[in-house]
């Protein structure tokens, strides 16, 4: 396995799962390879959009496969960079049930040196039978800032800092 | 007809008789979940979503959630519908394509919407969220509903 992935992948469901959006809705990602994410969202009564049969609002839906098709395009990336959504296209097959998980998966099915094009699916039962697909395209901006040897060393002339300010205080 | 039908049904005409919209958001429990409102601005419908924390998506930035800036206006979206047209269920989405042009800000967010086509059984509605100005917006959708 790919140890750049390997270091990847905790802090990726960190940043899904515990965070933000993806807290509060509940999500788990339950499968990560490169350029390929699987995730579940378990059934919710505070997300309701149709409270005439209970079944989960589209906005759930739109987060979900937002959610599982950016973190895909994150896993094709070979250097420090953010990938912003350009647009996202869904199409509804059929209502998603009430009380039950909705599962997603998405894969990058063209990567480019600034774009990436990735698609999704949602389903409960029956993969092949979906509840809605979906395309996203995703920018590829390269940010140094955000490298994790840029991170390290931040902090590190931060701890000097302090340090020489502690000693100057100390000298007093 | 079913209790929950009947009672929708009736917020709906209330909410069209007394010019509040939000009457039709307070039914749906994911716009709690999100924090929309809607109040009339002149003859438009104006929808808000105020900051919260479980709405974010990066929190280095911090920066809104991509998927709740398309749940707000697919939501929206369908509140205008109820709203504005005579529909009498809450309309299934069919289609819905999102552009994002601007970063959300972790501040509060605006949106309104346009109904472009009714027809018998489908309807076209674009909608536009924007933060500082309706000049500057932050993200623009199209969606198709079915309605009965």
């Amino acid at each position: 396995m790919n140890l750049r992935l390997a270091i990847f992948k905790p802090m990726l469901k960190l940043a899904m799962e515990r965070t933000g959006h993806g807290a509060a809705l509940g999500f788990k990602i339950t499968k990560i390879g490169r350029g390929e994410v699987e995730m579940m969202f378990p059934y919710k009564a505070e997300v309701i959009g149709n409270p005439v049969t209970g079944v989960v609002h589209g906005g759930v839906i739109v987060s979900l496969l937002d959610t599982c098709c950016g973190s895909a395009a994150i896993t094709t990336l070979t250097s420090a960079a953010v990938t912003p959504t350009m647009d996202l296209r869904l199409d509804y097959m059929h209502p998603a049930e009430p009380h039950k998980p909705i599962y997603v998966v998405a894969k990058v099915y063209r990567n480019t040196s600034n774009v990436m094009f990735c698609r999704g699916s949602a389903w409960q039962d029956d993969p092949e039978n979906p509840i809605a697909h979906c395309v996203a395209t995703f920018m590829k901006v390269e940010t140094p800032s955000i490298s994790l040897t840029n991170i390290i060393r931040r902090r590190f002339n931060h701890l000097i800092r302090g340090a020489k300010a502690f000693e100057k205080e100390a000298d007093k | 007809m079913s209790d929950a039908l009947k009672i929708l049904q009736e917020s709906l005409l209330k909410a069209r008789a007394e010019s509040s919209p939000q009457q039709i958001l307070d039914l749906i429990p994911y716009s709690n979940f999100i924090g929309v409102e809607a109040k009339i601005e002149g003859a438009d419908v104006l929808y808000r979503m105020d900051r919260r924390p479980s709405n974010i998506g990066n929190p280095s930035l911090p920066a809104i959630h991509g998927g709740v800036i398309g749940g707000f206006l697919e939501l929206s979206a369908a509140i205008e519908i109820l709203y504005t047209l005579d529909v009498n269920e809450v309309p299934k989405v069919v289609d819905f394509s999102l552009d994002y042009l601007r970063p959300g800000r972790y501040k509060t967010m605006y949106a309104n919407c346009t109904v472009l086509r009714q027809g018998r059984k489908l309807v076209n509605v674009s909608a536009t969220a924007w933060q500082d100005s309706s000049d500057t917006p932050i993200a623009t959708a199209r969606c198709h509903f079915l309605i009965n």
